[in-house]
């Protein structure tokens, strides 16, 4: 930041210094972040790819075992069909997410300015809830005998069901909350993408005849093509890592319908002694979603591409 | 509907029309034609509809923290209560195991909100505007953090803290969440935009590096920190599972954990569940309405990016 550096020899000069001086102010301005993301990042994401070698638990010396932990996880069938389960959770969420947030979107930039923040501020709020009182919530409104949707679904004739209690219904029943709660910021940033677009295509298209469908198909879509993109791979990696609803509102039951990837983890962290295995398979399904997420970013992209 | 295009753009320049009639004639229009009614109307059902989805389920539970024990899941269904009475919320508030655990998660919120604030701040403005040696190294390691899945080193944070001795403290709560990539990258954003004539002004007046940071920056960060501030109070207060596995002593349950507990222990007084969960719910539904501009204006810069 020097102020008065005429030739190139004289900024040489002046530079060095405050340079030297900036290092020393930079690593004490620095200094407190560096020190607790060490602390409680860095050493920990070493220190799960060292462990995921050993059997290791509180109250044993651990014992390198090589891949062994790995292997345990890759040829256990339950692993694999918390994977699926996994994925299936993100078809229940994203694409519905995506799609009613979009209409939303739609909405809110078409109507008055007052109404869209209206619309803005209440499909906001579930945002801010947690977990856990969203749960609460949504359990007692699947409850069997005395919950508001078998109160509804009675009405048309229907029987009672056990959301939650039959594997059938369990993991859709823990989608609609997190639908509910995910929906927010996913709405304000196609809004915000919307109101980007430049409203001379829009005149254009209108002056041709286009109706909404066309307009929306062949303006708002593609000139959202990055926001969506981003939408779509930030919702996968959300949806697939979700546990709280599952592990309060059934723990992962019944038999095992709602043991997501992550919470079959933690389970496992819960009920194990010795640490290899949940570590392996954290690291292993970390190795998996990045790479889920890089290929759906590749064939999105190149579909686009083609167009 | 190609006929109903607005004829306006055709009107020569300099016409007779002035704005009033124009308006006169928009609105007359708007009444002539069915379809803009109907789509009027379609547009209010809808989004009355939204409003109402978005908010039923916290409407449901409010409703039901005034229901006695048995009505909240009853046989037959009960969708108001039979008499609407305070009971449930006079309770809960008045249970000091309750009102403590609002009292140390809101305060504990409010100490990590601030070292939040401070730590990334700072580190932001180092990131922004100084040049130092290995910045080229330490940014991405920065950053990197932020991809490193929670689940990953939920375990090994856990033996860290252990070792630490910090179980079953505030601190444990408080200090491992602290500093985080995304605030310093969204805070060092807003930084980079700042004109730095600003600063060379500053400089010239004899500020050092802390002067320029604490009375230029400091003063101009208030839509950043208020975002990381809100960020920081939400992620704290709706914590769950890192309080799970490192508070056990009651006296320190963090709210979440408490309803949670609540839930497992006394199951059959829902209503009384239910006016907690609400009480627990309000405090940050308050911050959110009252700070909702400036977070809605943030989610649409992180739009832009």
């Amino acid at each position: 930041m020097s102020i008065n550096a005429p030739t190139a020899g004289g900024r040489r000069r002046t530079v060095h210094p405050s340079r030297r001086r900036d290092t020393s102010m930079a690593y004490i301005m620095l200094a407190p972040v560096l020190v607790l993301l060490s602390i409680f990042v860095i050493w920990p994401a070493i220190q799960a790819v060292f462990l995921s070698f050993y059997d290791w638990s509180f109250y044993t010396e651990s014992e390198f075992v090589g891949w062994k932990n790995f292997r345990n996880v890759l040829v256990d069938p339950s692993f694999w069909e918390a994977v699926v389960r996994g994925l299936q959770f993100v078809l229940m969420t994203v694409p519905f997410s995506l799609v009613l947030s979009f209409l939303v979107a739609t909405l809110a930039t078409s109507v008055s300015r007052r109404v869209s923040s209206v619309l803005k501020v209440s499909i906001y709020i579930p945002s801010v809830i947690s977990g856990v009182i969203a749960s609460i919530t949504f359990v007692i409104i699947y409850d069997y005998s005395g919950g508001l949707l078998n109160a509804l679904i009675n009405l048309f004739g229907a029987p009672n069901q056990a959301w939650l209690g039959d594997p059938r219904w369990a993991l859709g029943a823990i989608a609609v909350p997190a639908v509910w709660l995910g929906m927010g910021i996913t709405t304000l940033i196609m809004i915000a993408a919307m109101l980007d677009i430049p409203e001379s295509l829009y005149e254009a298209a209108e002056l041709e005849g286009a109706n909404w469908w066309q307009r929306t198909r062949f303006i708002t879509i593609p000139q959202m093509k990055n926001v969506l993109l981003f939408l779509l791979v930030t919702g996968f990696v959300g949806s697939i890592q979700q546990y709280e609803l599952p592990l309060v509102m059934t723990g992962g039951g019944p038999n095992s319908a709602t043991e997501l990837p992550n919470l079959f983890i933690f389970n496992h962290f819960r009920g194990d002694a010795y640490v290899g295995y949940s570590i392996a398979a954290a690291l292993l399904l970390f190795v998996v979603l990045g790479s889920i997420s890089s290929v759906i970013f590749r064939i999105v992209n190149s579909e686009k591409l083609v167009d | 509907m190609a006929i109903a295009v607005d004829p306006r753009p055709r009107t020569p320049l300099g016409g007779t029309e002035d704005a009033a009639s124009l308006r006169r004639r928009a609105r007359r229009r708007r009444i002539l034609h069915p379809m803009q009614l109907l789509r009027f109307l379609v547009k209010a059902f809808f989004s009355l509809l939204i409003v109402f989805l978005a908010l039923f389920p916290l409407a449901w539970m409010i409703i039901s923290g005034f229901k006695i024990r048995t009505e909240v899941v009853s046989t037959p269904f009960q969708f108001f209560p039979e008499v609407w009475q305070w009971q449930n919320y006079v309770q809960i508030l008045a249970d000091t195991a309750f009102l403590r655990t609002l009292l140390i998660t809101g305060g504990g919120a409010v100490v990590f909100t601030a070292g939040s604030i401070a730590v990334n701040s700072m580190a932001a403005y180092a990131f922004a505007r100084l040049e130092f040696a290995g910045k080229r190294f330490v940014w991405p390691l920065v950053l990197m953090t932020m991809f490193i899945p929670g689940m990953t080193i939920l375990l090994t944070s856990f033996i860290v803290v252990t070792n630490l001795r910090m179980l079953d403290t505030l601190a444990v709560l408080i200090i491992p969440g602290m500093a985080a990539a995304g605030h310093i990258f969204f805070v060092r954003q807003f930084y980079l935009n700042i004109p730095s004539s600003l600063e060379e002004a500053a400089v010239m007046d004899g500020c050092g590096r802390w002067g320029v940071y604490l009375r230029i920056f400091l003063p101009l960060s208030k839509a950043p920190f208020v975002v990381v501030g809100i960020t920081s109070f939400m992620a704290y207060w709706n914590n769950f599972v890192w309080p799970v596995m490192t508070i056990t002593s009651p006296e320190l349950y963090q709210v979440q954990q408490y309803l949670a507990a609540f839930r497992g222990e006394r199951s059959s007084e829902l209503g009384l569940l239910m006016a907690g969960s609400a009480c627990a719910a309000l405090p940050i539904i308050i911050i959110f309405l009252i700070f909702q501009r400036q977070i809605i204006a943030n989610i649409k810069m992180a739009g832009l990016k």
